[in-house]
């Protein structure tokens, strides 16, 4: 039931979009046709350009991906060696809340021009922006668990190594992926960012060259931003798969 | 002050002012191979903000209105579809979920489309602000408008309270914490979103200042522009704590344990 309510809004907006731009160009004739070209010339277009969109797609998710992995195991990293030494804390964590205030991607060009190499730049702008929400959201998770689970695992005599593979770690579990969550669609974002700004592959070339030529190829473009939005949306239900297949696997064991 | 009071605050600053003078001295130059033309040392940042300061000012302000005519908008919309939600859960879900795609899309992409929309100048990078910031308003307060105390929403109908009052009485003092995690999720959001549809398509404002500087190579200029996008993100977010305790003041989550 619920299915269909949503397959019925999703409809409907289709339905609002055809008619909005049916509108538009019935008014006008050629300089609206960017503004909104029709639903099903869009369509088309993905549909003709697939191999193309795959192509650049996979380049832009590959790229976001590595600096998503990196970033996420340096930010996991971080955050244990803070629960493990409260002066590793006191000393980085007002600086990871600091972060999260200021507008972290606006670094991007800066790092493009320092390493001029458009994937490198990708991978590196991808990493840093999972790194913050990563750690602070692991971080918070390992301190989470109470201090009875661990003393009682210290009666049975239990290691420092123990207690952060049997308790802290899978404790931390849903603080991870509440981090991993938000930083994955950052991620396809920075890679996209860098893109336009100057990569030779991805996503962000094609909305690029588009945009060069103007309202002939208005249903390309708004292609092109489909399916990096697609991309977006991707990141995050694949994150929310590998949730789901990790909480199930923890409540097994 | 205790021992323990001291450490919370001299140990992150004297890391901080450790990392700076590493930087001044250019230990991370050596360490990553890079020249000083491509990472500017801490002092000559300093001098190209004093240089600069007046266009600084100016841009800052573009950018301030950007965000926060954006972040108005977008909470604004956010709030109002929370509230169409609540009074029709049926179909409310559903619509959420619509939104919560739109959460997951790339800002990136929609600056362009924004452009062609709303022009060049403030109002279209203030239309990628509004929707930058939609979604996470529209989830939280739906979210505070719904997750009531257990049994409240029984009390109040076994009073045979109207649907109004309970919207005014319950539903909106209980979203207002909910409220104000929206606005400071947003203020970051708005602020990035501000600043990343300004490196294409503009003319002013500090991500124009920060792309233009790298691309004339004024390294030292572009991080000028960085130190201020931080300060604004900081203020911003500062601001809505103060108001936060402020206007909270009544909530638990506020009370000191006596």
């Amino acid at each position: 039931m619920k299915k269909t309510r949503i397959l019925i809004v999703f409809l409907g907006l289709g339905l609002l979009w055809e008619s909005i731009a049916w509108y538009l160009n019935l008014n006008k004739e050629s300089e609206v046709s960017t503004k909104l070209p029709y639903l099903h010339s869009v369509l088309n277009s993905i549909f003709q350009e697939r191999q193309l969109l795959w192509q650049e797609s996979f380049a832009t998710l590959l790229n976001a991906g590595t600096g998503f992995v990196l970033g996420a195991f340096v930010g996991i990293f971080i955050a244990v060696i803070m629960s493990y030494s409260k002066l590793a804390e006191r000393v980085t964590f007002p600086y990871l809340i600091l972060a999260q205030m200021i507008p972290v991607l606006g670094l991007a060009p800066i790092i493009f021009g320092i390493v001029r190499n458009g994937d490198v730049a990708r991978i590196i702008v991808s990493g840093y922006i999972t790194f913050f929400p990563v750690s602070v959201n692991m971080l918070s998770g390992l301190n989470s668990v109470e201090k009875e689970k661990k003393d009682l695992i210290f009666t049975y005599a239990a290691n420092k190594f123990e207690l952060y593979r049997k308790l802290l770690l899978p404790a931390a579990l849903p603080g991870l992926f509440s981090g991993l969550k938000i930083a994955a669609p950052l991620s396809v974002t920075a890679a996209i960012l860098v893109e336009i700004m100057g990569a030779n592959s991805g996503i962000g070339i094609l909305i690029l060259r588009s945009l060069y030529y103007g309202s002939s190829q208005a249903a390309n473009f708004w292609a092109n931003v489909m399916a990096s939005a697609w991309l977006g949306i991707l990141s995050y239900i694949l994150i929310i798969s590998i949730e789901r297949l990790f909480s199930r696997w923890t409540k097994i064991a | 002050m205790t021992w323990d009071k001291m450490m919370r605050i001299f140990a992150p600053a004297v890391a901080g002012i450790g990392f700076l003078i590493l930087w001044q001295f250019q230990a991370f130059h050596y360490l990553l191979g890079i020249e000083i033309y491509q990472l500017p040392v801490p002092t000559s940042i300093a001098e190209a903000i004093a240089d600069n300061l007046d266009v600084m000012l100016i841009y800052s302000g573009v950018t301030l209105a950007e965000a926060i005519s954006g972040i108005l908008i977008g909470s604004g919309i956010g709030f109002f579809i929370a509230i169409i939600a609540t009074i029709f859960p049926k179909w409310g879900a559903g619509g959420l979920l619509v939104l919560s795609a739109l959460n997951a899309v790339p800002i990136i992409a929609l600056a362009p489309i924004m452009n062609v929309w709303f022009g060049s100048g403030i109002a279209g990078k203030s239309a990628v602000v509004t929707i930058a910031t939609m979604a996470a308003m529209a989830f939280n307060s739906y979210r505070g408008l719904n997750d009531l105390a257990p049994f409240s929403l029984d009390l109040m109908k076994s009073y045979g309270v109207s649907r109004w009052k309970i919207f005014f009485k319950l539903r909106l003092p209980n979203s207002v914490p909910y409220l104000m995690t929206a606005f400071k999720i947003n203020v970051t959001a708005g602020m990035m979103g501000a600043i990343i549809s300004e490196f294409f398509y503009s003319s002013k404002g500090l991500g124009y200042l920060i792309s233009n500087s790298v691309k004339v190579a004024k390294m030292s200029q572009g991080w000028a522009g960085i130190c201020f996008a931080a300060l604004i993100g900081i203020l911003l977010y500062t601001l809505i704590t103060i108001f936060e305790k402020f206007a909270l003041k009544w909530h638990s989550s506020q009370q000191a344990i006596s």
